[in-house]
Order: C-alpha cells, then structure tokens, then sequence
C-alpha cells in the first residue's frame, strides 16, 4: 500500500517537473502533498499527517496559486 | 495562451455553488480547528495544526466572499492585534516558569497543590495560545496577500 502510494507520489512529481502550465503544476503539487500525507497516516505519524494536510494541501496550494495569477507567463512556446 | 487577463476575472467571479459551500463550509472548518488546538495534549494534533486548520477556514472565507466581504468579519487591525498577544502572552507564559523557579516555559503548577486545576494545564493553556498566534498570522499573511495593493 505505501509502495503504491509512493510510486504515486513518483509520477506526480515527475508530472509537475515536466508539465508546462504552471497552474497544473501547482496543483500536481497539492496531489503529491495529500499522497504523501496518506503516507504519513499509514506510517502510523497521524500528528504529521495533519500538519501536511492543513500546510501543504491548504495553505500552501493557495499561495502557489495566487503567485501564478499574479505573476505573468513569459515562456518561449 | 495568456493566463494573466482571464486569471484576474476567474478571481472576481463568483458562483452559486462556491458561495453556497464555502458559507456552509467555513465554520466547521473553524470548530475542527478549535478541536484540534484544545484536544492537542491528548490526541493528534496541537497548537501548530489547530491554527492552520483555522487559518485556512479564514483563508477559504476570504478566497470564496472577496476580501472586502470577509475582512468585516475579520478586519486586519483586529487579526494583526490579536496575532500580538497572543505572542505576548506566549512570552508571559514562557516567563511564569522563570517567576516560579523553573526555568522559561517551566510548569509553575507542580508548585501549587490544587486539586482543581490540573498539572497538564499549562500544556491545554500554551496550545491555545500557539494556536491564536498562528492561526492569525497565517490568515493575516494570507489577507495581505490578496489584498490588491
């Protein structure tokens, strides 16, 4: 089960590195926090799991995406 | 393919369902916040987590209401004041094991013999109190970011 979770935890990373909107990218990111927050839980940390949930899927995500609406996309594509 | 133009109009638009559920959603958000913060001593969870879990239903508020709507409820003059004494009063509670002889953030209860007021207090008293002080700076941080300019 963590195995998979992990492999999981690979591939949206690997999506978020790769992908061009930045926007995906972000929450790609959010995906992989709440992995790795089931990874926690299962790991029997709940404490940490709900730090990651509350920080990296909550407030995290949402200044990651007030800065790419705030910021301008300047790319050659 | 410019994101900046539609981003700013997928900011101010407002849908029926996203008002509905955010109003619904926010207070809840707020009550498991304060049930993380006061049961922290005894089950996962503390003052660090509570407050995050508060910012965020402050967070969700002000990203679903606009920041003018959600800033009556919690104006920043407010939030900025409370976020400082709640710190102060972190730094008293710090002080109050050096007055008994402890050392800083030292349990002045295991001075006092009272059967009232149980030892394990000060940890529920400094939860609530890291709990404050974060859940309102993060929220502060956060309504200084969405507010233009």
């Amino acid at each position: 089960m963590v195995e998979a979770l992990l492999v999981l935890m690979l591939i949206s990373s690997v999506f978020a590195l790769l992908i061009r909107d930045m926007l995906a990218a972000v929450l790609l990111l959010g995906v992989f926090s709440m992995l790795s927050c089931l990874v926690f839980f299962l790991l029997s940390a709940p404490d940490v799991a709900l730090t990651e949930a509350a920080v990296g899927t909550g407030v995290g995500t949402v200044i990651l995406i007030w800065i790419v609406y705030r910021t301008e996309r300047r790319d050659r594509t | 393919m410019d994101r900046t133009d539609t981003g700013r109009a997928g900011m101010n638009r407002k849908t029926t369902i996203l008002d509905l559920i955010s109003r619904k959603l926010a207070p809840f958000m707020l009550l498991f916040g304060l049930y993380v913060l006061t049961y922290g001593h005894a089950s996962p969870g503390g003052g660090f987590q509570g407050g995050v879990v508060i910012a965020s239903g402050v967070i969700l508020l002000f990203v679903a209401q606009g920041v003018e709507a959600a800033e009556r409820l919690f104006p920043f003059a407010t939030l900025s004041r409370v976020e400082t004494m709640a710190f102060l009063a972190f730094i008293g509670a710090g002080l109050a094991g050096i007055a008994a002889g402890i050392g800083f953030l030292g349990n002045p209860m295991v001075l006092v013999e009272v059967s009232a007021a149980p030892r394990a207090g000060m940890v529920l008293l400094l939860n609530l109190v890291i709990g404050i002080e974060v859940g309102s700076g993060v929220s502060l941080i956060c309504l200084r970011l969405f507010r233009e300019e």
